[in-house]
């Protein structure tokens, strides 16, 4: 499929966002070529939906970048799997830690990276939201739920990954 | 170790992903998606090519029919390609709907899931709505060449093979009936089973 070269406002949207990009598919991916593949669907949608998006007063661009993220990580019905058997959870989790940093509590960063691996996908998108800091309000625009079931949500995922943990 | 104490780690600066060129950027755009709503759509679109072509030939073959029988064959081809294509304009209707993804989660998991289970229905009375539509077809044609025949219509064998014809289409509609819903199940019900499952999850937080 030839495609027009995509205009220069888009290119650099797409740059200065590509590490809330890239977040996303590491959170949800554990393989390189997984994570590339989910990359490329992500652009493709943000590439189609860039036309529509009309900025808001007072909606922000993040809202819009992590909505269609996190859809085609969630709900785009890729045909491949991306979810790890359990023994190469354990290993892409400790490299992601030690990749990550060698400090004192890398051990407790793998054990928690397995534990949010272990999660749903919808949960994970929680995590995720939680991780970049974003308001209960953004989250819940993003999701589509009320603020209040966010906090629920945040709650019980909390104590999941607590319980996770202890298991790790 | 707690969320908490991960957030602070996540949100230290790490180093940026080398930017995109304009020329990689076109070329990442020129692949292919790999997602389900974008492959059924591809495929709807060679299907509509196809029957587009059909729809075209007919009335392009039609004189050349040397008799009943085969200008009857072709005007039912026309008549099916023209209601096939109707049926995948809607199809791409639906599938187009499908596809926009700048909503929130909530509303883009019932969207597809909504979307999904319409076409599975879909698919499925189309599928079943082919048999007695087919056999009502074979019976009109040799209707039609019985008619014209010139001894006169045996109308004994008309009631014969009308009653052979409804016997069949009874067997045929149970038998489609039950390998229609397994084949949909396959390819997309295990989808539609992890839409809703999702979509339940988010849910639960409201109760």
């Amino acid at each position: 499929m030839d495609v027009a070269a995509p205009p220069p406002d888009f290119v650099t949207m797409l740059h200065q966002q590509q590490g809330l990009l890239r977040r996303v598919c590491r959170l949800y991916c554990h393989d390189a070529d997984d994570r590339q593949d989910l990359f490329q669907e992500m652009v493709l949608q943000l590439w189609r939906a860039y036309p529509r998006y009309v900025p808001q007063p007072g909606a922000k661009l993040s809202t819009w970048l992590y909505r269609i993220a996190l859809n085609v990580a969630i709900s785009n019905l890729r045909q491949r799997s991306r979810r790890p058997a359990a023994n190469e959870l354990d290993a892409e989790a400790l490299a992601v830690a030690q990749a990550a940093d060698t400090g004192p509590d890398a051990e407790d960063r793998a054990a928690l990276y397995q534990a949010i691996a272990r999660l749903s996908d919808v949960d994970k998108a929680f995590v995720l939201l939680y991780l970049e800091d974003r308001s209960y309000e953004e989250m819940a625009d993003i999701l589509g739920i009320t603020q209040n079931n966010v906090r629920v949500k945040m709650h019980r995922i909390q104590e999941k990954l607590r319980q996770l943990f202890a298991r790790c | 170790m707690e969320l908490d104490d991960l957030r602070r780690q996540w949100q230290q600066p790490e180093a940026a992903p080398p930017p995109l060129t304009p020329d990689q950027l076109t070329a990442l755009l020129s692949q292919r998606s790999n997602g389900l709503v974008d492959k059924m759509r591809r495929n709807a679109r060679y299907e509509v090519l196809f029957t587009a072509v059909v729809a075209m030939a007919m009335p392009i073959l039609l004189p050349f029919a040397h008799n009943f029988l085969q200008r009857a064959q072709a005007m039912s081809l026309l008549l099916l390609a023209l209601l096939m294509l109707g049926y995948y304009y809607r199809k791409l209707a639906l599938l187009h709907r499908m596809a926009e993804p700048a909503g929130h989660v909530r509303g883009s998991l019932q969207q597809l899931g909504a979307g999904l289970r319409g076409l599975l229905q879909f698919n499925y009375r189309l599928t079943l709505a082919m048999v007695p539509a087919s056999l009502l077809l074979i019976y009109g044609v040799t209707v039609g060449g019985e008619l014209l025949r010139p001894g006169g219509a045996r109308l004994k064998l008309l009631l014969i093979l009308g009653l052979a014809l409804l016997a069949t289409g009874l067997l045929l509609h149970w038998a489609a009936a039950k390998a229609t819903r397994w084949y949909l199940q396959r390819l997309y019900g295990q989808h539609l089973d992890r839409l809703e499952g999702l979509l339940r999850e988010l849910d639960e937080a409201g109760e």
